[in-house]
């Protein structure tokens, strides 16, 4: 597991874009340097997925997404009482259920006006590595926070009946939705941690 | 909270626009009652205003009422707005109404229940937000520059109190915008957060083993020892390679010892005559290998019927021989151009002309070069290679200080007056010459000291002297000096001579006109022939070294006229040619 952190870091590190960190070995990482990394990838995941929703969904719709059954916090008091695990539990369920819609949606890009086209995938690619060096992240973090951060809810993804334009816009209203509540949570988390340290908050 | 960005401005006049509700009805004459803007703060609580449009009877507090609906199961009702604020058309939606990642639709009813909805009155909290600016902003100056040009300014700071950056609930990104007093553009000032990073580098190279920094350490020392012991071991060849040797004097047959210093005089007696076994210099053979070296048979005899060898009198060669007759009178010499190896040093003796003045015409045509300020420098850098032509320049010159008769031998130079960036060499039979530059790389050293001692007494001469250019550009590409014949065709400047400044037109050597003259062939001939008296008008002569003075500059004055004529075109080769270079050295020997 120690080997983990150092590529979890690296990864999480190279997304930053910023750092290079090259350390071979690697001693525990404190827990809140890795939530404040993943609340980092969180931010972009969401800000690349608003950007999207901007760009390619005209209006609001209201949409019943895969993710609906979950229950989640709907408000800040809400989400203050929640706790860390369970915040983190929750993070990762949403975030699991969004690795097959998002390979649908990369797939789905044919439909859409050529010149929507490029802008889908390129940024769809780069919310699937996201998620995927969040999720390897949040993996780390809650194999440290106890057996209730551990559980994932299973949110399966059950193609509908729509098809086309309608089939994306629906799934990407939905991601933006899921991305900010990810985002959020691990937001709650990090200034939590950080209760020594105002300034990771 | 310390995020990276936060969006400031600094001005307090905040543009409240909600992009995604604005609902802007299309422009119909009827303007239904409407909502115009949904809007949260804090992502807690938000607020909706709405217009009545062009109805202006529902204008009144209380003629429009609000509903919403919230798409949370169980329930989907229609529910009255929560709190209204008349004074503005305001619904407030409080903590308790307020519910994030929700679907809200919000619609207009009248008292009769006539509704005004549609489905683009829809949203979600979370995407509404519109943060509050900062507030308590301030500035501190921190240093002025010396010239008070650029400033250190720090600017802070806090986050708006209605945004809950303390819990996480609301992250904030700033961006900090400025203006000129005198401007209206905002400018937006990229902020560099480094400290968030910093903590991070901090922790990773905290986390970094001692030992691994030890064996980057000693790995580096390890490498640069390496290095060190390379570079001593094989300092040799490094230097060679850095800085490699310049060439030592080199003439066939000539022992280098006799070029240093007080050796002239053997020196010039293998050049001059004698040994046989001395200078193979003059035979043909010798310059078989350096590609650069052609050279032109001259038959004078033939020359000397020329027509057209009458036009040009006073050439160079003849003047510098001290002979101002006519080429007729050249006749009189003795010169056979009949040069055939071994045969050339005799031919060659044969041509002293007795009549030849004693005055000295040292033509350091190429040697002297008469520089021009405004020459190049650069071509006299490619110069430093032909040593060999610059010592038999020297001796020449020392031959010729001997006197006419020596000069003789020496006859066909021309005198270099320019050299071309291109390498071309100008030759005239004034004071502008020049020489090829691959033919006198040693010439351009000269040159080159000659020209800052000589600059100052010889530009005056030659400024005086009409720039009567012969050009004879020998083309440094091919074989291309110009022979005779080419040299032939330039009976007065070309018609489109250039400027004053530069005085030389480029011949490519052609055939074009079998000259019975002085040149018997056109060969290439790497030396220009200024003795071809045919084409050099008589015009003013080379510069003649009288001495030199204390500084070993070269005191020249002007030729006179009686400047012996130069023997008719020999063999170039009897003229270890273009130029030999006079060093300050060799010219106190000369004058010795």
């Amino acid at each position: 597991m120690k080997t983990d952190f150092c590529e979890i870091l690296q990864k999480l590190n190279s997304n930053n874009g910023s750092m290079l960190c090259v350390v071979t070995m690697c001693r525990a990482v404190p827990i809140n340097d890795l939530i404040y990394r993943a609340s980092q990838q969180s931010d972009k995941l969401h800000a690349l997925s608003t950007m999207l929703t901007q760009e390619l969904v005209c209006t609001y719709r209201v949409h019943a997404c895969h993710t609906s059954s979950l229950q989640t916090p709907t408000d800040k008091e809400q989400a203050l009482q929640v706790s860390e695990s369970d915040l983190l539990s929750l993070a990762r369920s949403l975030l699991q259920a969004w690795s097959d819609p998002l390979v649908v949606l990369s797939s789905s890009t044919n439909v859409l006006p050529y010149s929507a086209q490029s802008t889908l995938s390129k940024t769809i690619q780069k919310m699937q590595e996201h998620s995927k060096d969040l999720k390897d992240g949040l993996d780390i973090l809650s194999s440290k926070m106890g057996p209730a951060a551990q559980t994932i809810t299973s949110l399966p993804f059950i193609e509908t009946n729509e098809i086309g334009q309608d089939k994306i816009t629906k799934l990407l209203s939905c991601f933006r939705r899921d991305s900010h509540k990810i985002d959020s949570f691990l937001k709650v988390l990090r200034c939590r941690a950080a209760n020594m340290q105002p300034q990771m908050c | 909270s310390r995020s990276s960005h936060l969006h400031v401005f600094l001005t307090l006049f905040i543009v409240i626009i909600s992009k995604k509700w604005t609902k802007i009805p299309k422009h119909v004459p009827e303007q239904k009652p409407h909502f115009t803007e949904c809007i949260s703060r804090n992502q807690e609580t938000f607020r909706c205003w709405w217009s009545p449009g062009s109805f202006h009877n529902l204008s009144s507090p209380g003629a429009l009422r609000v509903f919403y609906l919230k798409k949370e199961p169980p329930t989907s009702q229609w529910k009255e707005c929560p709190e209204y604020i008349h004074s503005n058309r305001e619904c407030f939606f409080d903590a308790h109404h307020t519910s994030i990642w929700i679907t809200y639709c919000v619609q207009l009813r009248t008292q009769n229940n006539i509704t005004y909805f549609n489905e683009d009155d829809c949203f979600s909290v979370e995407n509404i937000v519109r943060p509050d600016p900062p507030v308590s902003l301030n500035w501190t100056l921190m240093t002025i520059s010396p010239s008070r040009i650029n400033y250190d300014v720090m600017v802070n700071w806090e986050s708006p109190p209605t945004a809950d950056v303390r819990l996480g609930w609301m992250r904030l990104e700033y961006e900090l915008q400025y203006r000129d007093r005198n401007t209206t553009n905002w400018e937006a000032v990229r902020l560099v957060v480094i400290i968030i990073m910093m903590s991070s580098v901090s922790f990773c190279f905290l986390e970094s083993p001692v030992h691994l920094t030890l064996v980057f350490v000693f790995g580096t020392v390890g490498i640069l020892i390496l290095i060190m012991l390379i570079v001593i071991s094989q300092q040799n060849r490094l230097m060679i390679f850095l800085l490699p040797p310049v060439p030592a004097p080199k003439i066939k047959g000539i022992d280098s010892e006799l070029l240093k210093k007080g050796k002239l005089d053997e020196l010039n007696f293998m050049l001059s005559s004698g040994g046989m076994d001395g200078l193979p210099i003059y035979a043909p053979d010798f310059y078989q290998d350096e590609p650069w070296v052609e050279l032109m048979e001259v038959n004078e005899t033939e020359d000397v019927d020329s027509g057209e060898k009458e036009d040009n009198r006073g050439s160079d060669t003849q003047k510098l021989l001290g002979q101002s007759q006519p080429v007729s009178q050249h006749i009189n010499i003795s010169c056979s151009n009949s040069i055939s190896g071994p045969d050339a040093e005799s031919a060659q003796a044969t041509c002293y002309n007795t009549d030849l003045p004693e005055e000295e015409t040292l033509m350091l045509m190429a040697t002297l070069l008469p520089g021009q300020p405004d020459e190049e420098e650069t071509s006299l850098d490619t110069v430093e290679r032909s040593s060999a032509s610059e010592t038999d320049e020297r001796q020449l010159i020392q031959t010729q200080t001997r006197g006419p008769q020596t000069w003789v031998n020496t006859d066909f130079y021309a005198q270099v007056s320019n050299v071309m960036p291109s390498g071309g060499v100008v030759l005239s039979p004034g004071q502008q010459l020049r020489i090829q530059e691959s033919i006198s790389a040693a010439e351009k050293e000269t040159k080159k000291k000659r020209k800052e001692s000589e600059d100052s007494e010889e530009s005056e001469e030659r400024k005086q002297k009409e720039p009567q250019f012969q050009l004879l550009v020998v083309d440094p590409e091919g074989s291309a000096y110009s022979t005779e014949s080419s040299i032939q065709q330039i009976s007065t400047p070309p018609p489109s001579s250039p400027m004053p400044g530069e005085g030389y037109h480029i011949i490519h050597p052609q055939p074009v006109e079998p000259r019975p003259a002085a040149t018997t062939e056109v060969n290439q001939s790497p030396y220009i022939l200024p003795d071809s008296p045919q084409f050099f008008a008589p015009v003013a002569d080379y510069t003649v070294v009288q001495d030199l003075d204390s500084h070993h500059s070269l005191l020249l004055n002007l030729p006179s006229h009686q400047t012996p004529p130069p023997c008719l075109p020999q063999h170039p080769l009897k003229t270890p040619m273009p130029v030999g270079y006079i060093t300050p050295d060799l010219l106190g020997n000369l004058s010795q």
